[in-house]
């Protein structure tokens, strides 16, 4: 009778351990995820929960290797970059790079940071600083990229960046009135 | 006789073993009871324990903002987890934890596994208490925080026993309580109020709140965080010093009961 009771017990024992392990576990990323979501009443939870388990799947993608840009959202994008809506073309390249790991929509970030900031008289140098950021993120991504937007007339990070730097620097040319009569690029 | 032999736990005779001496049996209600507390011992340690302290984790952290009344998940500072690892020393020195009654080579992986997850968890529900004893930033936290790591830092070094700890803990953890929650609470001025009634109705407490960069939470706050310390402590009355069979007595009655 002692030997079959030591049995259940320690078969219970056994069910006891895996099922706090599995309750610690589960009740243990609800905790984080509280603390990572910051949800700021309990009706937020759920639409937390669902956009953390979104950024999941996404890093899921990127550390498999499969992560790719959401191109409906990035047509949206250019379609707004043409129309010379700026601020609503970079929320949907944004949207359509989630982990700004795609060069080409970064460039496009950039180039619209610079298009936005060019001006015929004085240029807004906030915004070229942005899109200074962003061109870093490209040449971090891809040393050699090109665009193949005929649409752009500087294809590649250099010769933007010459552009914006230039844009920043304050220069005897700067006041030069020919100057209101160059072309944004 | 014949009968006997077929089920064994009918015995009508004395038992001898091999060398002759008397093999005493318990009876069945005492098993029973043995079973019983084995059992509500496991549920104890590997369900109700880790629910405690996550659920402290979960609140320890946990402030309502004075203006709106949203939830504030407010993360532990870096020196709230060197805190929880002194307590922790504190604990396996004062015997409330045996290392060696936790985690053994001849327990079942299994076992060690489990045994792991629950002393996570105490890790997190101490990191949490100190994370809600502290107050949040500037001055006031940097006093606090001296005044724990200088409290935990003696008791290093201190005779312990657990009983001596649990005391030690408790004036600590209140004494700090009533410091945040209390006095500091008391010295901040409400949130929502314009600059000019700021000025107008209370500048004294305006001007301290500025001042020592107090944080504006609503009172609930105070309320959650005394649950959260008190569940805590808790926590730790029903941990058992070790989950060893042989020191069952001992697992059972907790960790006041041990000399």
């Amino acid at each position: 009778m002692y030997s079959k009771d030591a049995g259940i017990i320690a078969m219970k024992e056994k069910y006891i351990q895996i099922l706090g392990i599995a309750m610690t576990l589960v009740y243990g990323v609800f905790v984080i995820f509280l603390y990572a979501a910051e949800p700021r009443s309990l009706e937020e939870i759920p639409s937390k929960a669902i956009e953390t388990v979104q950024n999941a799947a996404t890093k899921g993608t990127v550390i498999t290797g499969t992560y790719e840009i959401d191109q409906p959202r990035f047509n949206e994008g250019l379609a707004a970059f043409r129309q010379n809506n700026f601020i609503l073309a970079r929320d949907a390249f944004a949207k359509a790079d989630p982990e700004r790991r795609d060069a080409k929509t970064q460039y496009y970030i950039a180039y619209s940071f610079y298009r936005q900031g060019w001006g015929r008289l004085t240029n807004d140098d906030a915004l070229f600083k942005q899109a200074l950021e962003s061109l870093e993120r490209v040449n971090f991504i891809d040393k050699n990229f090109r665009s193949d937007d005929a649409d752009l007339q500087l294809r590649t990070p250099a010769e933007l960046k010459n552009e914006l730097e230039e844009g920043l620097r304050v220069t005897a040319d700067d006041f030069n009135p020919l100057k209101v009569l160059r072309e944004r690029k | 006789m014949n009968e006997v032999l077929q089920k064994p736990e009918t015995v009508d005779g004395e038992l001898v073993d091999s060398a002759g001496r008397e093999i005493v049996l318990p009876d069945s209600s005492a098993v029973s009871r043995e079973v019983q507390h084995t059992n509500n011992a496991l549920y104890l340690r590997y369900l109700l324990l880790p629910f405690i302290f996550l659920t402290v984790a979960l609140l320890g952290g946990l402030r309502i903002a004075g203006e709106d009344g949203a939830f504030v998940f407010f993360r532990p500072a870096l020196v709230c987890l060197i805190f929880a690892a002194i307590l922790l020393v504190l604990f396996a020195r004062a015997g409330v934890l045996q290392t060696d009654g936790w985690f053994s080579e001849s327990s079942p992986p299994l076992k060690n596994v489990a045994n792991g997850f629950v002393v996570a968890t105490l890790f997190a529900a101490a990191t949490q208490v100190f994370n809600s004893l502290l107050p949040e930033q500037g001055l006031p936290f940097w006093i606090v925080a001296f005044c724990f790591f200088w409290t935990l830092w003696n008791n290093l070094f201190a005779d312990f026993d657990a009983r001596k700890l649990f005391r030690s803990l408790g004036g600590l953890f209140g004494l700090a309580f009533v410091a945040k929650y209390l006095v500091l609470a008391n010295l901040t001025a409400p949130a929502g109020r314009t600059w000019f009634e700021a000025l107008t109705e209370n500048p004294g407490q305006e001007a301290i709140t500025r001042l020592l960069d107090l944080p504006r939470y609503s009172g609930a706050t105070g309320y959650i965080q005394f649950f959260a310390v008190a569940l805590f402590l808790l926590g730790l009355y029903l941990f058992p010093a070790t989950t060893n069979i042989q020191d069952r007595a001992g697992n059972l009655n907790g960790p006041l009961t041990r000399s």
